[in-house]
């Protein structure tokens, strides 16, 4: 998408945004049936903030709301299981829990090492492609082998075996420098989908008025002051008052899950990296 | 108790030993063993202390690096404190109920909770996110501490580098005092980073008698002498209940030397016909072109870009074996515009590396000799030039000195015979 577009679309008011987001769902429903499209939804604020999102359109559609596809990569928050138990209670919501049970398994806590020769022909093919030839990898969800087997193989399986053609996922531009280039509706191959990105444009600050203008239930994980959740034991908060109430538009979001990038960078060129 | 020296030559603190200008220190040095130690390849800060609070190898904990890229793509991060992957010393020791202190230790950034406290060092770069416990936070605001130098401004100001780094040792000073008192700790740790910035900056003002800032350089090191002096002091007239628990180790993560020629090498793969760029005046190595066979990274690692591995990859498997070769020879050959060989040995990663991480090893890590500074940076037009950066690190001079009179030779040894005594 060309910048000006981009820049466009992330100044709208919080209600045009709202129903730009709506239109792309609206297209996407009525492109796929209810049994080809699924709603990538991870508890955290911004997929909950879509899965609402989708609840409206489906409502004005007068059509039943899309399922949704949950990984569970080994390594999820206790508060993020409560609040999809709320959610899936309260709209109504058909979830399907994806985890690759061939690896978590093997492993009895997080870092057990796991044999690659125990793993199933998939996991075996799988782990073969990313040129890891060791014995044994550990079992950490954030890890290179780890995070591909439990989320990537995870989510690919589902695909295949569930046919879907259209998977829908909260990513937004302004929560990471690598997600600027990403389109709305962007095919993708092996297994061949489409992917369906209703709100690119929405800002962190954003989806937390959405949250609070339309009572949208939220993990309570944000109201200790964690902004991103990842997996649990590499989560950590960026400060100990709630999400929305943190400078959100000059500290980064994903501190907690990894650095500011420029800043690090800039330290590292004065000592002559870089 | 553990004081680490950031780049700490062991040739230098002999010298300055000699010439008295160390002389706390130097009696401690009289009494245990006080050595030459080898360190990492690359021979870097990040590297060098992971492999010394994890006891391990790059393959073992993770870390290659200021730098590396996402498995399968170009895009750049910054490996972190959580990117760690080996138990930490003070995550051993805890396990028998052991408290620490970790005071400015690089690579643990961002803090997270340990037994006892850590404050983290370089690249620390919010004071909120390197504190743990938090509580902490301002109380070390109210003293003053700093985690670094304001390197961007003393790298062209050598009276503001000075200052700079008083005020940050005396910051260091303050949070050891609070630090003591507060936490009944069975280990405390302590690194001085201001040495690494200080021979980065004016390496010649160490080596020149007559540079302006000759004095002001000795004068470092002579306070440094008088925090070190202190410490020990105060540890040894603290109560034990065993004195024989009372030890010491210092050490360094590398050491240093002056810089001949900073070496780029992905200007020097470019002109060999290895690697190309999408523009001309490329930012990373995220903009490597296509038809790219090799790239490299700060600041000697090498990578081959293999097709089932990089999405512009164009080297098959059965071609990565005779290309590393060819990469070793070509480098090993390289020779400086007045016929110097700049580099002592390329290695092959399993030579230097295994572990369950050994996947996001590079495929050769190159180590120079000493004045020939080796850089992964992108934007060169000539493989060899020169900033305003004084000094360098080298591999095998920096130092290891133990109380019991235990000796190491690698810094990798050092976490087990740190352990050893809880």
């Amino acid at each position: 998408m060309e910048f000006d577009e981009i820049k466009r679309l992330t100044e709208l008011s919080l209600t045009e945004k709202i129903e730009h987001a709506k239109s792309i769902i609206t297209e996407g429903l009525e492109r796929f049936s209810h049994d080809e499209l699924y709603v990538a939804w991870t508890g955290g604020k911004d997929s909950t903030t879509m899965l609402w999102l989708y609840r409206e359109a489906c409502n004005a559609a007068g059509k039943p709301l899309s399922r949704t596809m949950f990984i569970d990569e080994g390594s999820v928050f206790e508060e993020i299981w409560e609040l999809v138990e709320q959610v899936k209670n309260l709209w109504n919501v058909e979830v399907a829990v994806v985890k690759n049970t061939d690896v978590s398994a093997k492993a009895k806590k997080m870092g057990d090492l796991i044999r690659v020769a125990d793993l199933n022909q998939r996991n075996r093919a799988e782990v073969a492609n990313l040129e890891f030839n060791d014995e044994f990898f550990p079992f950490e969800p954030e890890s290179f082998v780890g995070n591909h087997l439990m989320k990537t193989v995870a989510m690919n399986v589902f695909l295949e075996d569930h046919a879907v053609k259209a998977l829908s996922t909260a990513i937004r531009w302004d929560e990471q420098q690598a997600r600027v280039k990403e389109q709305t509706f962007s095919p993708r191959a092996n297994p061949e989908h489409l992917r369906i990105h209703p709100i690119l444009h929405f800002k962190e600050r954003d989806i937390w008025d959405t949250i609070h203008a339309h009572k949208i239930p939220y993990c309570s994980l944000y109201s200790q002051g964690y902004r991103s959740l990842g997996a649990k034991g590499s989560t950590f908060k960026n400060s100990d008052i709630p999400a929305w109430e943190q400078d959100l538009e000059n500290t980064p979001e994903r501190a907690g899950r990894g650095q500011a990038k420029e800043q690090v960078m800039a330290k590292l060129r004065d000592l002559g990296y870089m | 108790m553990v004081v680490g020296l950031d780049g700490v030559p062991f040739s230098l603190l002999a010298n300055l030993k000699k010439s008295g200008v160390i002389p706390k220190m130097g009696s401690i040095f009289d009494n245990g063993y006080f050595g030459k130690m080898a360190v990492s390849i690359p021979e870097i800060s990040s590297v060098s202390w992971s492999s010394f609070m994890t006891g391990k190898q790059s393959g073992e904990h993770g870390i290659y690096g200021f730098i590396d890229l996402e498995p399968g793509t170009y895009n750049m991060f910054f490996p972190n404190y959580l990117d760690i992957k080996a138990r930490t010393l003070w995550d051993e020791i805890a396990q028998n109920g052991k408290k620490s202190v970790v005071i400015n230790m690089p690579a643990t950034y961002p803090a997270r909770a340990i037994n006892g406290a850590l404050i983290s060092g370089f690249v620390a770069i919010d004071i909120n996110k390197a504190v743990s416990p938090p509580a902490l936070i301002p109380k070390l605001n109210d003293l003053g501490y700093r985690i670094d130098i304001d390197t961007a401004k003393a790298r062209h100001d050598p009276e503001l580098l000075f200052r700079d780094l008083d005020a940050t040792l005396n910051g260091r000073q303050h949070a050891v005092d609070l630090l003591w008192q507060e936490f009944d700790w069975d280990l405390f740790i302590i690194v001085i980073t201001g040495t690494d910035r200080l021979m980065h900056f004016l390496w010649t003002a160490c080596e020149q008698k007559d540079h302006p800032y000759h004095q002001a350089f000795v004068d470092y090191f002579a306070s440094l002498d008088d925090f070190i002096g202190r410490i020990y002091d105060r540890f040894m007239n603290a109560d034990a209940s065993d004195t024989d628990l009372k030890k010491i180790y210092m050490l360094s993560d590398h050491g240093f030397c002056k810089i001949n020629k900073e070496v780029y090498l992905n200007r020097w793969l470019q002109e060999n016909g290895y690697l190309k760029f999408q523009k001309n005046s490329p930012e990373t190595i995220m903009d490597i072109g296509s038809g790219s066979k090799v790239f490299a990274l700060d600041p000697s690692r090498i990578y081959i870009n293999l097709k089932s591995k990089y999405p512009l990859g164009t080297v098959d498997r059965k071609d990565y074996d005779p290309l590393c070769r060819e990469l070793k020879t070509g480098l090993e050959n390289l020779k400086s515009d007045s016929g110097d060989p700049v580099v002592k040995k390329v290695y092959a990663k399993d030579e230097l590396f295994h572990g369950p991480y050994l996947s996001a090893a590079p495929d050769l890590v190159v180590l120079s000799n000493p004045g020939y500074d080796l850089k992964g940076k992108v934007n060169s037009t000539e493989v060899f030039g020169r900033t305003d950066l004084e000094g360098m690190h080298t591999q095998d001079d920096a130092f290891f000195y133990s109380s019991t009179g235990a000796q190491i030779k690698s810094i990798f040894e050092a976490k087990e015979m740190i352990c050893r005594s809880f």
